[in-house]
Order: C-alpha cells, then sequence, then structure tokens
C-alpha cells in the first residue's frame, strides 16, 4: 500500500468513525432531552388514576392499572438509562478511532517544512515577557487586594459584636415635637428622676456581694415589685397583667390627630414599629426598628421631649443581618415592659435587651433567631424579677423566663405547640400567678415560677395571633379559622362555651364586668356574655382591627387600622361616645395614664389630653 | 474544505461526549409509593483497595518510571514514549479512575506537614516522590509516559501552533499560584483543589458532575492546538517537576552527538520547549551592561515582591478562608440567622445534627481564619518571591550554541528526536 492509498484509506476510516459517532452523539442528545422533559413518574395518566384512586380507594383493578403504568414508567427510565450508558461507550469507542484514525491521517499528510529563516527576537521576547510578567503580577496583587478590602467580614464583626460596647446615638436628629398647648410644660428632666419613684418604695441595694455586677454598675436603687404600681403605670401590652383593663380615670374622648385638636403633642418616630408605648412614671417608652438599627426610645410623657434614644448592640449572638420579615410585623412588633428599674425589649433578631431607665444597656441576650415567617411578635411580660418570653417558632414551642437584673434564664421549658404570634397573659388563680399562653393547638397556664405546665386545652389551630382574655374566673381564647372558646384554667377543662361566627386575627379580646369583647380584622367588634357566650351585640365598622380592645374610665376603646378610635361604653349596649381620628393608620395599643392617652400611629406618637 | 471535515467532527464528538458522561448524574429513580413486596437490600460499603494492590500501584509507576527514562535518554524512542503513556492512560486513567495520582498527592503531602493529625499513606507519599527523584535524575519522564492527564492530552494533540514566549512566561506563571493556593487549601484542611477541579476525572470515570466534564473537554479541545494545556497552563505538579527537571543530569537530548544546527527541530515540539542557541548579539558589553542593571533591579525588588505579596496574602484571608467548610458555614449563619432554622438546608442540619453549637463553630471558624491569615501570608510570600525570580531570569542570558530542549519544560515525549537527522544516521549505523 503506497501512501497515497494509506491517505485514502485513514481518511475513509476518519469519515466513517466520524459519522459513527455524530450519529450515536445526536441519539444521546436527543435521549437526554427526553430524559430531561419527561419525568417518568409525572405522567398525566398516572396522575389522573392517582386521583380517581382517592374517591374509589376500594378499586382493584385502578390500583392494578396504576402499578402497570408505574412498572412501565420505571421500565422506560430504566431503558433510558442503559441507552445512556451504551451509547457513552460506543461514543467513547468512536471517539477513540477517530482520533488515532485523525492523527495517522495527519501524520501521513504531514511534509519537513523548510525551517523558518527569522526566529523570534530574544532580546524583544524577554523584554515583553518583563512587562507582562508584571502586569500581570500587579494585577493578582491588586486584585486581591481590592477582594480582600472589599470583602464582608462576617465573622470578625461577628465577634466584635460580643465585645463592642453600646454606640452612643446622637439624639439631636430624631426629636422633632409638635407642641399644641399654648401653656409651657414645666416638667423637665430632673423632675423626671424624682417622680419616677414617688409612688413606689425604694430600697436601697447596699452591695450583699449577690447582686450582679451589671446590677451594680446600672442602678444604686431598685423599686422593689409592687402590683399596685403595674396598675398606676401601663407598662407592658394591654396593660396590667396584659388582661386589657387600665385604672386610669378621666380619659378624653374627643381628639383629630390632623388638625392638633385635643392633641397634646405629637413626636415622630425614628425608627418603625408596631409595638405599643409602655409607661412608667413620666417616662414613656417605645422601640422600633428595621433593617439598620433596632431602638429604644425614651419621652417625657409630659411633654414628647426624647430623653433618650438607643441602638440594640453588642449582643453576643445577634446576628449580622436581620431576619427577613413582612412588612406587616416588622421587627419591632413586640411591646416592650418596664418595671420602674429597667425597660425590657424583644425584637424579630431574637434579641432580648434590658436597658436602665436613664438608657444604659444592663444586659442583652440573642435566644436564637426565631424562625417566624412574619417576624416575632409576642410581647414581654414582667412580672417581680421575671420577664417572661413566648418564643414559639417554627422550630420548636418554648416559653422562657429571664432575670429581670441579668437577663439569665430562670427557667426555659418546651412546649407542645406550633408558632404562635399570641403574647402572654398573667391571671391570678387562687392566688398564685399563671402565665396564659395561646399557640396551635394548646391554651396552657403555666406556674410563673417554675414555668412548668399547670393545664392545657387542645382549643387552637393555624396561625394564632391574638392573646388570651381572661374575666370571670374564665380564659377566652380565639383565631381566625378556628374558634372563639371560654375555659377554666384547670387541666381537662371542658369549654365552657364557643362560637365561631366572629373570630379575631391580631385583635385581643378583652373581658370586662362579665362581658367579653372581641375585634375582627374585617372591622366587627362584638360583644358576648362572658360566662353564656350569649352575643351581646355586634358592631360593623368601616375598617379592620388589628389593635386590642383597652378598657379605661369604664369605656371601651379600640384603634381601627385607618387610626380611628371607637370608644364605646363598656357595657352590653354598644352605645358608641365618639369616633376620634389619629390622622394616620394604627396598628399600636393605647396606653393610658390619668388624663391621657398615648397612642402610635404609624409615623407619630400623640399624647392626647390636656 | 475536506480536511477540516474530520476535525469538526471530532469537535462534535467531544462536545457530545460531555452530554454522555453529563447524563450519568441523573437523580436517583424515587421508589414506588405502594408497598411492592421487595425488600431493600442494606446499602454497603465498597471495601478499599488492598495494600497489596496499592504497593502494585506504585511499582507500576516504578517500571513505567524506569521505561520511560530508558526510552528517552537510551533508546530515544518516540514510539515507546507514545505507547508507553497510552499504557498509563489506561491503567492510572481508566482503569484506577485517575486515583492514585502524583499530581494530587501534592495536597496529602501538604495536609500531613501541617496536620499531625493527618498520616499520609506510603503509596500517596511515593507517588509524590518518586516522579520528583526520576525528574532530579532523568527529567520530567514522568510526564512524557506515567502522567494519565499528559496522556490524554497528548494523544490529542493534532494541529498544535506557536505561541510567543512572553504569553508562554505570562501563563507559566499561573501554575505557581495554583500550587500555592492548593498547598495553602490543603494545608489547612479546606479543601483539595486538585481534585475537585481535575478536569480528567470525569472522562476517566465516565462520570462527573456538568463543570467537570466540561471542563475536560475544553482543555481535550482547546490540547489539539495549544498542546497539553493543563500540563503548561495549570500543572502544580509540573511546577515542581519542573524545578527538579532543571538540576537533571542525564536529561533527554534532541540529538545524540554534535548538534550540526539544521534547524529542522526548531519546530518540532509542541510544547515551544526548544531553546535556540544564543546568539552572540545578545552578550554584546552594552546589552550586558542593561541587562546587568535590569538583574540588579529585580534583585533588590525580590525582598519587595515578597513582602508585597505575603501582605496581600494575609489581607486575603477572609475571602479565602471560605473555601473552608467550616467558615463557610459559620458565615452563612452569621449572614443569614434564619438559615439557622431551616430544616432544608443541609449544611446547617449536618451541622446542628453533629451536635456542636454556634459558639462551638464560631471559634473553630476563627482559628482557620488565623490559619488562612498567615499561610496567606505565606503564600503571598512566595507568588511574589516566584514572579522576582522569574522576572531576574529574563535578562540572564546563558551561552547555548546547541538546540536543546529546555530542562524545566521538556515533558521528554521525544517528538524533537524523531526530527534529528544526526540521531537517524547513528540510529542506522
Amino acid at each position: 500500500m503506497d501512501q497515497d492509498q494509506k491517505i485514502v484509506l485513514t481518511r475513509r476510516v476518519v469519515l466513517i468513525s466520524g459519522t459513527f459517532s455524530a450519529v450515536v452523539a445526536l441519539l444521546l442528545i436527543l435521549n437526554f432531552w427526553h430524559m430531561k422533559h419527561n419525568e417518568p413518574l409525572e405522567s398525566k395518566t398516572i396522575e389522573a388514576l392517582v386521583e380517581r384512586l382517592a374517591s374509589e380507594p376500594d378499586n382493584e383493578e385502578l390500583k392494578e392499572e396504576i402499578r402497570s403504568f408505574d412498572l412501565l414508567a420505571r421500565k422506560a427510565y430504566f431503558t433510558s438509562q442503559w441507552q445512556v450508558k451504551s451509547g457513552t461507550w460506543l461514543l467513547l469507542i468512536g471517539g477513540i478511532v477517530l482520533a488515532v484514525s485523525l492523527k495517522i491521517y495527519t501524520d501521513l499528510r504531514s511534509r519537513i517544512e523548510e525551517p523558518e529563516k527569522v526566529t523570534e527576537d530574544l532580546l524583544r521576547a524577554r523584554a515583553n515577557s518583563q512587562y507582562w510578567l508584571m502586569m500581570a503580577g500587579g494585577l493578582i496583587l491588586g486584585l486581591s487586594l481590592v477582594a480582600g478590602f472589599l470583602t464582608n467580614d462576617y465573622l470578625e464583626a461577628y465577634q466584635e459584636m460580643g465585645v463592642a460596647t453600646e454606640s452612643e446615638q446622637q439624639e439631636g436628629d430624631v426629636e422633632m415635637i409638635e407642641l399644641f398647648t399654648g401653656q409651657p410644660d414645666t416638667t423637665g428632666d430632673a423632675g423626671l428622676e424624682v417622680s419616677e419613684t414617688k409612688n413606689s418604695e425604694v430600697v436601697s441595694e447596699t452591695g450583699t456581694g449577690q447582686a450582679p455586677v451589671e446590677e451594680s454598675l446600672a442602678t444604686a436603687t431598685e423599686i422593689r415589685f409592687n402590683r399596685e404600681d403595674f396598675k398606676k403605670n401601663q407598662a407592658t401590652f394591654r396593660g396590667y397583667m396584659g388582661q386589657g383593663v387600665s385604672y386610669h380615670k378621666n380619659i378624653p374622648e374627643n381628639w383629630n390627630g390632623s388638625t392638633g385638636e385635643g392633641i397634646k403633642w405629637k413626636v415622630a418616630s425614628s425608627r418603625p414599629g408596631y409595638s405599643s408605648p409602655v409607661i412608667w412614671g413620666d417616662k414613656l417608652f417605645i422601640s422600633g426598628g428595621d433593617t439598620q438599627a433596632r431602638v429604644v426610645a425614651c419621652y417625657n410623657r409630659h411633654n414628647g421631649q426624647l430623653l433618650w434614644e438607643k441602638e440594640v448592640s453588642g449582643i453576643q449572638g445577634s446576628p449580622a443581618a436581620p431576619p427577613r420579615v413582612t412588612d406587616d410585623t416588622g421587627l419591632a412588633a413586640p411591646t416592650m415592659s418596664v418595671d420602674g428599674n429597667r425597660v425590657y425589649a424583644i425584637f424579630a433578631t431574637g434579641d432580648v435587651v434590658a436597658f436602665d431607665m436613664n438608657g444604659k444597656q444592663v444586659w442583652g441576650r440573642n435566644l436564637g433567631v426565631p424562625n417566624n415567617h412574619y417576624g416575632h411578635s409576642s410581647s414581654l411580660q414582667v412580672w417581680d424579677n421575671k420577664v417572661i418570653v413566648q418564643y414559639d417558632t417554627n422550630s420548636s414551642g418554648r416559653m422562657l423566663a429571664l432575670n429581670t437584673s441579668t437577663g439569665e434564664t430562670i427557667w426555659d421549658v418546651e412546649r407542645p405547640v406550633h408558632i404562635s404570634w399570641a403574647s402572654p397573659v398573667l391571671i391570678d388563680v387562687e392566688g398564685k400567678i399563671q402565665v396564659v399562653t395561646t399557640a396551635d393547638p394548646y391554651v396552657s397556664g403555666h406556674d410563673l415560677e417554675t414555668g412548668a405546665e399547670i393545664w392545657k386545652v387542645e382549643a387552637m389551630m393555624g396561625e394564632v395571633g391574638a392573646s388570651v382574655a381572661y374575666g370571670n374566673g374564665l380564659v377566652f381564647a380565639t383565631n381566625e379559622y378556628a374558634r372563639l372558646v371560654a375555659m377554666e384554667p384547670k387541666a381537662g377543662a371542658e369549654f365552657t362555651w364557643e362560637d365561631d361566627e366572629y373570630l379575631a386575627e391580631a385583635s385581643s379580646p378583652v373581658a370586662y364586668n362579665g362581658l367579653l369583647y372581641t375585634a375582627t380584622s374585617y372591622g366587627v367588634l362584638v360583644c358576648y356574655d362572658a360566662l353564656t357566650g350569649e352575643k351581646k351585640f355586634e358592631k360593623e365598622f368601616n375598617n379592620g382591627f388589628y389593635s386590642s380592645p383597652m378598657i379605661a374610665d369604664g369605656k371601651l376603646y379600640i384603634v381601627d387600622m385607618r387610626g380611628v378610635t371607637h370608644i364605646l361604653k363598656a357595657d352590653a349596649s354598644g352605645t358608641i361616645i365618639a369616633e376620634p381620628e389619629m390622622g394616620e393608620g394604627g396598628y399600636a395599643v393605647p396606653a393610658f395614664a390619668d388624663g391621657l392617652i398615648y397612642l402610635r400611629g404609624e409615623s407619630n406618637l400623640y399624647c392626647i389630653g390636656k | 474544505m475536506i480536511k477540516w471535515i474530520p476535525r469538526i467532527v471530532l469537535i462534535l464528538i467531544l462536545l457530545t461526549l460531555l452530554t454522555g458522561s453529563f447524563l450519568h448524574a441523573q437523580q436517583r429513580f424515587p421508589k414506588p409509593e405502594f408497598d411492592t413486596g421487595y425488600v431493600q437490600p442494606d446499602p454497603s460499603t465498597p471495601e478499599p483497595r488492598a495494600m497489596a494492590m496499592e504497593y502494585f500501584d506504585v511499582l507500576v509507576l516504578l517500571v513505567v518510571l524506569s521505561l520511560a527514562s530508558w526510552l528517552a535518554i537510551k533508546k530515544r524512542s518516540r514510539r515507546g514514549l507514545l505507547w508507553l503513556s497510552v499504557f498509563s492512560l489506561i491503567y492510572f486513567g481508566f482503569y484506577r479512575d485517575g486515583c492514585i495520582c502524583s499530581v494530587g498527592a501534592i495536597q496529602n503531602v501538604a495536609l500531613s506537614i501541617f496536620d499531625p493529625g493527618y498520616a499520609i499513606s506510603i503509596t500517596a507519599l511515593l507517588f509524590f516522590v518518586l516522579p520528583l527523584l526520576f525528574a532530579l535524575f532523568f527529567g520530567r519522564v514522568f510526564c512524557a509516559s506515567a502522567c494519565p492527564l499528559g496522556a490524554i492530552q497528548d494523544l490529542l494533540v493534532i494541529h498544535p501552533i506557536s505561541i510567543p514566549s512572553w504569553i508562554r512566561k505570562t501563563l507559566g506563571f499561573i501554575p505557581l499560584i495554583y500550587l500555592a493556593l492548593s498547598v495553602l487549601f490543603a494545608a489547612t484542611g479546606s479543601d483539595f483543589i486538585i481534585c475537585r477541579y481535575d478536569p480528567f476525572i470525569g472522562i476517566f470515570r465516565m462520570d462527573g458532575p456538568f463543570l467537570m466534564i466540561f471542563l475536560g473537554m475544553t482543555f481535550l479541545f482547546l490540547g489539539m492546538f495549544y498542546a497539553r494545556p493543563y500540563c503548561r497552563i495549570f500543572c502544580p505538579y509540573g511546577v515542581l517537576l519542573g524545578w527538579m527537571s532543571k538540576f537533571s543530569k542525564w536529561h533527554m537530548s534532541i540529538t545524540p552527538s554534535e548538534c550540526i544546527k539544521c534547524k529542522l527541530c526548531e519546530d518540532s515540539c509542541p510544547f515551544d520547549a526548544i531553546e535556540v542557541p544564543i546568539e552572540q548579539s545578545y552578550r554584546d558589553p552594552e546589552v550586558s551592561r542593561k541587562n546587568l542593571r535590569r538583574f540588579i533591579f529585580y534583585i533588590a525588588m525580590i525582598p519587595l515582591l515578597t513582602l508585597a505579596g505575603g501582605w496581600t496574602g494575609a489581607k486575603s484571608n477572609v475571602f479565602l478562608s471560605r473555601v473552608h467548610p467550616d467558615v463557610y458555614l459559620a458565615e452563612l449563619m452569621i449572614s443569614n440567622p434564619e438559615l439557622r432554622e431551616d430544616e432544608e438546608n443541609l449544611d446547617i442540619q449536618a451541622f446542628l445534627e453533629a451536635g456542636l453549637t454556634f459558639e462551638q463553630l464560631i471559634e473553630k471558624a476563627a482559628v482557620i481564619r488565623e490559619k488562612f491569615r498567615k499561610g496567606g501570608m505565606a503564600m503571598g510570600g512566595f507568588i511574589g518571591l516566584a514572579l522576582g525570580i522569574t522576572l531576574m531570569n529574563q535578562v540572564v542570558f546563558r551561552r547555548r550554541e546547541d538546540y536543546k530542549p529546555h530542562k524545566g519544560d521538556c515533558f521528554s515525549c521525544g517528538r524533537c528526536m524523531d526530527y534529528c537527522p544526526v540521531g537517524k544516521i547513528v540510529n542506522s549505523a
């Protein structure tokens, strides 16, 4: 065989092996697309048959038919796999033959070429090499440096948070007070220090050695726990024990936030939040937060002057970036609690923090970022030396009591419940305080001292947002798409009564004078006989309710989503007294003091009264 | 036109091989939803390769290296080297699935040096050392016939083109960086990147992730025109072999006797590894003075480049350390705290099941980050030093009167020997 014949032969081998390989490759590609776009078990026929089986569960013939189709689909799948494997091997063999023949073919056709007369200029080539090496080296160094400086060091930031001291907040840029009274308010900061403690027994901490360091640094004096103080101050979500009843008198009935009528002062909130204001003495506190910062602000409640606003920082375990929350919950939905010594706040980041009355951060800890698809909203309750945290998340049901002085855990109990957005409520049963919570599926009572469950009743389902009410020895729990129930706070209790006509989504019911009031997110306020469940009245309003009703001065106050406060007689008549407007949306619960109401709107905080 | 048809077909084949291999990465078929009575077998873990067989692999390597040395230096047989490389491709590549491999053994050695808890196997150590020893005496005979990665590329060199030396020099800096990174990642226990991004493992195993197969096919396709691209642009082991080979006493030569400067071999090397004679003009006093000044400048620059590289490497510790799974996980959980409760995140679930607390993870990550800071400094310093030395070498012109293979770059494949007329005469005699 001469050279030309060899070339012809190898060329034919190249063409044949190339064509063979191309055909195999094409078939493989077709098979690939077929497999990619046809999930065997997602056959419409099988799906239809399975659907039919749901209505005919005993149809054996149908089951056999499904099995036949299923088997067919599996056979088809495994046949495709076999085709892929076989095809890959054929392709490999074809590729090897092609490569070898192509190599021989090119070698046969190759000729010894005449050497080039001009070779590369070595000097120029070396100079180019130096230039490009320096460029490449510089580029690598530069890019590495830029990347090094631009990379966000989460680890370091996280570690620094653990040792960072509190950041000082500029106060001037958040204060914007609008005074509506002509008379100057003479209450100043100095007076506040006195008035804070004027109703309380002051006990000096003499340094027994048992008080935590943080405590001794934070305050020199402690107010001893006194129930009456909690009646005098709306210190927690929905007031005294979280039950929705205020003990203050001379509450205003008429105002207009847009015109300033009846408004004592108004101040813009520095950060958004759905939390409600809480009060102790002459100080009013609100929390707010966005992705930049979570803050606690303290105002002189007489003139709206911002006394301090502190960013929550330096908490070990706090996430560098806040979790994703929905706009209708936000990062600062839980209402704070205050006990005259410290104010306690919790945020959707899982940070729980305590500031003293002068804004010094006393302690802070992170409970683990709550796995909550809307955002954590359960408010804190404070009683004696405990801050109660209901921490029911998608991951687990949990409730904790933290030491008010140190933040250390007093008790931490697991609960067999799903996520809940409701807040704990305190009730006094035969002289013993219980913490009552509601979640899917249990409404339960826990011993305040130990956290131990005293009773539970399976009553709720779904996403529970409304907290319980308590009155006439009964606990009332409600949730949208579930039911409204009344039960005694004891183990194995039956429902005293139940109703499923008007169910609250977020607004918590309130019990008062033998009546139960509950408000729905579609704007209906309903009153029941607390003992029998007999409906006394239902009032439909133009706007829905997320805020909860409060009883004050013998009247019921409830703010709708448009910021209209509906004031009714707190009896079974359903008589509307007034419907003053705030001028902006309202979701928070009003805070009361003698002769005054504090309302938090979407953007502003209002003091109503004279 | 007709001469291009086979090449086009070959390209098509290579691309579709990619598809074929990719298909093996399909997910397992789901179980039936109804009871079939079929009993699932208990999963079993394949036994590791018997120790005797591992030693047999070492023996095969030793034999191949010895044969390659004899074929390249004594026998001067290109054909012999070619068939030996085919054997290595089949044995070390397709039969042994590309593992164990001398290239990847760099990482085992690095990890064993920096992690006292890691004991390197004797076979891995021998796979690392033997080719280097042979390179020290006989040049890069490992690349010629023992490396399956090199063999698969070498067999597909169809129409190699020559590229200017400044591009080669610049590209030749990449393997240094790759070597430094792979040692850093291995030494910190982060990852074996040489294995993870080995472009040919997927082909040897006829299976693998999409990226791996794609990389392999890309290299093979590129290699038809730019011969053995992985070896020349990326192979970190090639850096070490090149260093050793530069000192080799019995390196393969183009001619078995005196070079007659016929220039026939000048374009024979598809890897541009033949050094041409240095003309006298490069050694004249004016050029020499200029080069001397540059030489002194680069000498002075070496410490500065080393320091700059070290500082930059230390500064790069944050993003480099994210390769380590613990650092990655810690930062993920810090930056996306909601994921801590995500039951679908396998990384986080695996961490939670391991029983470590988040704070412990943070501590571990901080320790690793510190290792990266120090390691990054060493790595950067090494790269800066290597850059300085490479620059310095660019102004050194050594006397050379014959056509000779570049001892550092030459793969000892023997192609050039076939072009030498003196060799033909000697062989026929």
